[in-house]
């Protein structure tokens, strides 16, 4: 296609500019020639008025001297009849004056009778004879006695002396130079020059360097070329002209120059006048005007090629670029095409990978369950079956969720819910899911907040748990037992604004690592490195492309990943997250002095600031050596620290030997509390023995710090462990249970009192209503009555307590019964009764009631 | 036999017991004690007696325990036999909810029974 246009252009161009040129160099030629026969028809007309003039001159100078001869004549009377000397003398004087050189008689026979001059021959006298005879006057050319040539003039007349005597004219003798000169014949400027010739071709009158006394003879011999004929047939053709009288004209060349002739027939006389004129003189003028038509030719010639080769070379860029830009959106066009097959490809890929991924676990789960079925007598194997079973149903489940969360953002209906998010929950929230895995495989496990400002932020927090999760649990998946995992989170402005913070997440992992081919395709679906390291790794490989589209996709945030072989991976998740409108709580705290123990510096001093900013001073250590030097030193000056906050896991002395130390120093006052990453059950045992009061969660966040420590606002026993808040503190209260049915009771007694409640049995509302009545004032502090009795059943006893003359005899009565309908309830509460549970027991419903009632 | 299977086969939801009593130490301890309970004697002798308003509160008594183990069919039959009985109706339709309480009392206390076979053993 491109080549074509090329070619079709380039052939076009050459062809434009091949005729451009044969145009040109016709016009220049055909110019050439016109100019030529310009030149011819200008010589012609120049020559033949220039011929024409020397002719009239050459008559008008004739003619004088025949008037003067005829005036000469007109002296000789017609009388005379014999020779009269007087009058000879006087005819000599006269022609004498009129500067005649030569004067005499000429008779008819063609004998001189000369006056005065020297004897004169007529070269050519019959034609002069003839004339003369017929009474004209007539030119002719003779010689003297020397030889020199003489134009002679003849004037008709009688003799004077003896008129017997046969004479014809009288006939005065002239140079030849006089009428050369007079014409000018010599000198010509112009370098046109003439000659007179009589008919037979010798000279009258010839050029300088004529040397030869036939005009003819120096034809054949000097003339090269005469327009294209021969010397003979020019000569020819000029006799011919000459015979006729009419004027001739043409060119021919001599001496390698190029000549114009032009004959004329000389008036008086026999003679012919040859003219030339070197084409030299005109043709240089012709020729200057040619020069300059053809260069005007060749220039406007080479302007219109230039204009073209101009238009072409545009046309030639625009071709190109249309070209280019066909090119351009053919590849495109392919390039689309690619995608859209590797598109296609990818999803039968991932078809193909999905029914492989969904077919193991179902598989072994149908497997699973043939085996269980066959083995149902043998619950051993049975157990076994389901325990795999339910592990293939998790991954199931896990994949299919992965494969939903896939289609939503493949089908770009994922969406986030932002929500207010506390960063501290949510690190709370992920440490507390990974310590099973990481304890299982006895990892190594930390997790560091540094200088955390703002907890509260925008976020969808289900979806960042996700990406956390996920990048947690591959590492702790990809880092074999006894590996390291750090988990980082520090925050720094953003750029986006001070509505803005930017959060970065750090997971590290000394694991096994990925290769470089493999990273490059880690956020791709089902990407996982194909090598026996990780093949019985569990896992759906999708994970990465999810938490990549979450965190750059919908979160616009960044992920980075360092990864060697064999050295650990490193994922780092940059988020920009808007900071959440809310009041934070004005955590404040009194004035304390604290201890930080921990071995990494940068927590000890993030920690520190922490507590300097909820009002706390503190100091800290990296080891549980110096530590104790610490403590015995303020304690030796009566300032001891209030609380200590310990690592755990410390390097030399660990924090519970550390705390055990503190102890042997201080005795049990101080509260020491044990931070740590790991899970409080594992060590809660060991660290209550020794002396440890209790335990702060890392991450260590701000409000972290201020919710642990703000317990010890009050004095609170040492040792003992702060109650679990999850109800309504109701721990002492005593209360009575009217119960007919033992194991009814039982379960009361046992869910309530273990919420710290102080129960007393009735068996029926008889006994209940005594037991009451023999309590001291205000002893019990609420009833949970039965309804259904035997004795007295539920409503007849609160009517009575209600009519008992205590001051405590509207106590809060709770019924709590089996029977759920409205009139049951309608008519406890008619019966006095405050509020009506039913049965099963919900404690805390019931808790709530009692709370409620008991203020 | 697992305190589970043991719900299982006497049709109670162990989930829910578990929900409520929150340890299988209780759940089990209770269970055991439901052999002990002397709801359904009463209900029986009640029923032979013609004794209405004992039986009604046997009956209502049944319920209520079968509500806090979570014993599902005998919590059913219970209950409707409760609200036969709470209308005063001692005839053939209550007498026949009898027989399907007796029914799945013997079923609950067997399943129970091997439970505690197993375990005491």
């Amino acid at each position: 296609m491109k080549n074509r246009i090329t070619r079709f252009l380039l052939t076009s161009l050459i062809g434009v500019a091949l005729l451009c040129v044969c145009v040109f160099t016709f016009f220049a030629i055909h110019m050439g020639n016109q100019s030529a026969a310009t030149i011819n028809q200008v010589g012609t007309l120049y020559m033949s008025s220039m011929s024409q003039q020397t002719s009239v001159h050459f008559e008008s100078i004739i003619g004088i001297q025949m008037n003067q001869l005829r005036a000469l004549v007109g002296t000789i009377p017609s009388d005379i009849i014999h020779s009269d000397q007087g009058l000879q003398q006087q005819l000599m004087a006269q022609a004498k004056a009129r500067d005649f050189a030569y004067l005499g008689f000429y008779g008819n026979d063609g004998s001189f009778e000369m006056l005065y001059g020297s004897q004169l021959t007529v070269t050519d006298p019959e034609p002069f004879l003839d004339s003369l005879r017929k009474d004209q006057q007539k030119v002719a050319i003779g010689t003297d006695a020397q030889g020199e040539k003489v134009v002679l003039l003849g004037m008709p007349s009688p003799h004077p002396s003896t008129p017997e005597h046969d004479c014809a004219a009288l006939v005065a003798g002239l140079p030849v130079s006089y009428i050369s000169s007079n014409l000018s014949l010599e000198e010509n400027n112009e370098r046109a020059y003439s000659f007179i010739i009589r008919r037979d071709g010798s000279f009258v009158i010839r050029s300088n360097d004529a040397y030869r006394n036939n005009y003819f003879e120096r034809v054949r011999v000097l003339y090269d070329d005469v327009n294209g004929i021969t010397a003979d047939e020019y000569l020819e053709e000029l006799e011919a002209a000459m015979v006729r009288g009419v004027d001739y004209s043409n060119e021919f060349t001599m001496g390698g120059e190029r000549y114009h002739l032009y004959c004329t027939r000389l008036p008086y006389s026999e003679w012919y006048l040859i003219t030339f004129l070197p084409y030299g003189s005109m043709d240089s003028i012709v020729t200057g005007f040619s020069h300059e038509w053809s260069s005007l030719t060749i220039l406007s010639g080479t302007i219109i090629l230039t204009a073209l080769l101009l238009v072409f070379y545009k046309y030639y860029g625009l071709t190109r670029q249309q070209l280019q830009e066909v090119e351009e959106a053919r590849q495109a066009a392919e390039a689309a095409q690619k995608e859209a097959e590797h598109a296609n490809r990818a999803k039968s890929e991932f078809l193909s990978n999905m029914s492989h991924d969904i077919r193991t676990p179902m598989n072994a789960i149908v497997g699973m369950t043939a085996i269980a079925i066959a083995n149902l007598k043998d619950p051993q194997q049975v157990h076994n079956c389901l325990k795999k079973i339910t592990l293939s149903s998790k991954h199931l489940l896990g994949l299919i969720n992965d494969v939903l969360d896939m289609s939503k953002i493949e089908s770009g209906k994922m969406t986030l819910n932002m929500d207010q998010v506390s960063l501290r929950e949510v690190m709370d929230g992920i440490v507390a899911i990974c310590q099973p895995q990481v304890k299982a495989k006895r990892q190594q496990f930390d997790v560091f907040i540094h200088d955390i400002s703002t907890e509260n932020v925008l976020c969808d927090s289900v979806r960042l748990n996700q990406v956390l999760l996920n990048l947690l649990s591959n590492a702790i998946k990809f880092t074999p037992e006894g590996g390291e995992i750090h988990m980082a989170l520090y925050e720094e402005p953003s750029p986006k604004g001070d509505n803005f913070v930017r959060i970065h997440i750090e997971v590290k992992d000394t694991g096994i690592g990925m290769s470089r081919d493999f990273q490059k395709h880690i956020f791709d679906s089902f990407a996982r490195e194909d090598s026996a390291r990780v093949y019985r790794t569990e896992g759906t490989g999708l994970g990465m492309a999810i938490t990549k589209y979450i965190v750059v996709d919908a979160m616009g945030g960044t992920i980075e990943m360092d990864s060697e072989q064999g050295k650990g991976t490193r994922f780092c998740v940059t988020l920009d997250l808007e900071k959440a409108q809310v009041m934070e709580e004005d955590m404040i705290l009194p004035s304390w002095n604290m201890l930080v123990v921990d071995d990494d510096r940068l927590l000890c001093e993030t920690t520190v600031a922490a507590l300097n900013s909820i009002g706390i001073s503190a100091d800290w250590t990296l080891d549980g050596e110096s530590a104790v030097d610490m403590v015995i030193k303020r304690h030796n000056r009566g300032d001891d620290y209030q609380i200590i906050l310990l690592d755990w896991k410390l390097p030399g002395m660990d924090g519970i030997a550390t705390a055990r130390s503190i102890r042997r120093e201080l005795g049990d006052k101080v509260p020491i509390l044990l931070i740590s990453a790991y899970d409080w059950g594992e060590i809660e045992g060991k660290a209550k023995e020794a002396g440890i009061t209790g335990f702060i969660a890392k991450p260590l966040f701000k409000s972290t710090l201020f919710n642990s420590l703000r317990q010890f606002t009050e004095p609170l026993q040492v040792g003992e462990k702060p109650p679990e808040k999850k109800g309504p503190d109701l721990r002492g209260r005593r209360v009575l249970v009217a119960e007919d049915n033992e194991l009814n009771w039982e379960i009361a007694s046992e869910l309530l009192s273990a919420e710290g409640l102080e129960l007393t049995w009735a068996e029926n509302g008889q006994t209940c209503v005594e037991m009451f009545e023999q309590s001291p004032v205000g002893y019990f502090e609420a009833i949970l009555m039965d309804i259904r009795m035997p004795i007295m059943g539920g409503y007849e006893a609160t009517q009575v307590i209600r009519t008992l003359e205590r001051p405590d005899r509207d106590l809060p009565i709770i019924a709590m019964t089996a029977d759920a309908f409205a009139e049951d309830v309608k008519r406890s509460l008619d019966c006095g009764m405050n509020a009506h549970i039913a049965k099963p027991i919900d404690v805390q419903e019931v808790l709530r009631l009692l709370d409620k009632y008991l203020k | 036999m697992t305190l589970k299977e043991c719900y299982a086969a006497l049709n109670g939801d162990y989930e829910e017991a578990m929900g409520r009593l929150r340890s299988e130490r209780l759940v089990q301890k209770f269970v055991l004690k439901f052999l002990d309970d002397g709801s359904f004697d009463l209900l029986c002798r009640s029923m032979e007696a013609g004794d209405q308003p004992e039986a009604f509160r046997a009956a209502h008594t049944i319920k209520g325990v079968c509500a806090n183990m979570a014993f599902s069919a005998l919590l059913e039959s219970s209950s409707q036999l409760t609200e036969l009985l709470r209308a005063g109706d001692m005839g053939d339709q209550a007498q026949e909810l009898f027989q399907r309480v007796k029914a799945d009392y013997a079923k609950t206390a067997q399943a129970i029974q091997a439970f505690r076979e197993e375990a005491g053993g």
